[in-house]
């Protein structure tokens, strides 16, 4: 049939293009074999040899996923055995190494003195990136093993058992949570008072105790950020009482650390947050203001990362008491 | 999905095995692929050519079936024979299956 030869020529050559030398001549052959017999028998029933061989051709399917079938090849990416675990990896690492690079690569722009646009603009590629980067290579990884491993177990999974279910989460509202958040609210609004009447900082220079905070902000200030610590003491009382986080105590926490951090990022900014007496008397003055820079700038960010912790954390507790 | 394509797909599950087992039995006389896909439907176990020629292959790398090249005729072909392991994998899926066939008899009556 030199006329119809060439279509199972070219179907035959494809299929074998992935499957190993050395099964080629064999699988080749038994699947010409194979084809020409049923392309005989349809001609025999009365089909035309061209008609033939493209029904018979066609109800093989695609070359390549039949030349799979023939030597054991997946074909999906990732499959059920490995999926959870892949699934689970990528899930932990776009949670935890995201935050932390956009974390990072803020500090850095921030201490070298960037404007606030080169910062976003430094971050937001910086996120995406990793977020990029963390999906492909871990999924390549599993792909990798997934077809190194054949049949036998990589080990990669071991077998399941009862003592990997999750423990039940906490909910955050026990007498606990209500009296370590009271105790630390008590402890910062004593340093607070304290930091006023006597001073928290030693400074043998200035002969004693100084007060951390600029003296400039007493009253209104001080007097605010004591009203906040009393607000928040209220909202755990309010959580105790409720029994539960719902969206509603969850967003006036949002509120209230907004309330913290924006007031706190303004005055460092303006550098008044501080007593001003403090760097020159601590660090000789010639590298007063870089230290100074430096030390605002990390309690700067550290003050934003618990408050947003604090923030997502409270509407976690929330979605999960519902 | 459609109720014929639920159909369909609970027919396919069901099925699936029957097949291997409907293999080892035949080749205990030496068949080759096309012949053996002719015999499957006439003995009315609808197989595709592309879902029975790797099914082959993977069997006689089991050591379930062996293989031979004939070339006696114009057209050289592959016969397959089932081997020893064949023919015990073949007892033990008979045996299963005629006691799921039991089980089923044995099922509620349907309405």
């Amino acid at each position: 049939m030199p006329t119809t030869a060439t279509l199972t020529d070219r179907y035959v050559e494809t299929a074998m293009r992935s499957v190993p030398e050395k099964q080629r001549p064999d699988l080749s052959a038994e699947l010409r074999a194979s084809i020409e017999d049923e392309i005989d028998a349809r001609i025999a029933a009365g089909d035309s040899a061209d008609a033939a061989e493209r029904t018979v051709l066609t109800e093989l399917g695609d070359p390549d996923a039949l030349a799979a079938g023939y030597i054991d090849r997946p074909l999906w990416l990732i499959g059920p055995r490995y999926y959870l675990t892949w699934w689970r990896l990528t899930k932990l690492l776009w949670a935890i190494v995201p935050a932390c690079v956009a974390f990072a690569v803020a500090l850095g722009q921030v201490l070298a003195g960037e404007s606030i646009g080169a910062v976003i603009g430094a971050v937001v590629p910086a996120v995406i990136s990793v977020i990029v980067n963390i999906g492909f290579w871990t999924a390549l990884v599993f792909f990798i093993i997934e077809r190194s491993a054949g049949d036998k177990d990589a080990g990669v999974v071991s077998a399941w058992t009862v003592d990997r279910l999750p423990e039940k989460k906490e909910r955050g509202a026990g007498l606990s949570d209500l009296i370590a958040s009271l105790v630390f609210l008590a402890l910062a609004a004593g340093a607070v008072i304290w930091d006023q009447l006597f001073g928290l900082a030693y400074l043998t220079d200035a002969g004693g105790w100084l007060p951390a905070l600029s003296p400039a902000l007493w009253p209104g200030w001080i007097l605010g950020l004591l009203a906040l610590i009393a607000l928040e003491a209220a909202l755990a009382v309010v959580v105790y009482v409720n029994g539960r986080w719902t969206t509603a105590t969850a967003t006036v926490n949002a509120v209230l650390n907004v309330a913290f951090v924006v007031p706190l990022l303004w005055l460092l900014s303006r550098e008044e947050l501080l007593n001003p007496a403090l760097f020159p008397g601590v660090i000789p003055a010639a590298s007063a203001d870089t230290v100074e820079t430096v030390v605002v700038t990390l309690l700067g960010f550290g003050a934003v990362a618990i408050a947003l912790w604090d923030t997502i954390d409270g509407f976690l507790k929330s979605r999960r008491a519902r | 999905m459609s109720e014929t394509e639920a159909l369909d797909t609970h027919l396919q599950e069901l099925r699936r095995g029957t097949t291997v087992l409907a293999c080892l039995r035949l080749l205990q006389e030496p068949g080759y692929g096309y012949g053996l896909l002719e015999e499957l439907s006439r003995r009315g176990f609808d197989t595709d050519a592309n879902t029975l020629y790797p099914l082959l292959r993977r069997l006689e790398k089991q050591g379930h079936l062996t293989s031979e090249w004939n070339t006696d005729e114009a057209r050289p072909r592959k016969f397959y024979r089932t081997s020893d392991a064949g023919r015990r994998l073949a007892r033990a899926l008979t045996d299963d299956f005629t006691a799921i066939a039991d089980a089923i008899a044995g099922l509620p009556e349907e309405n």
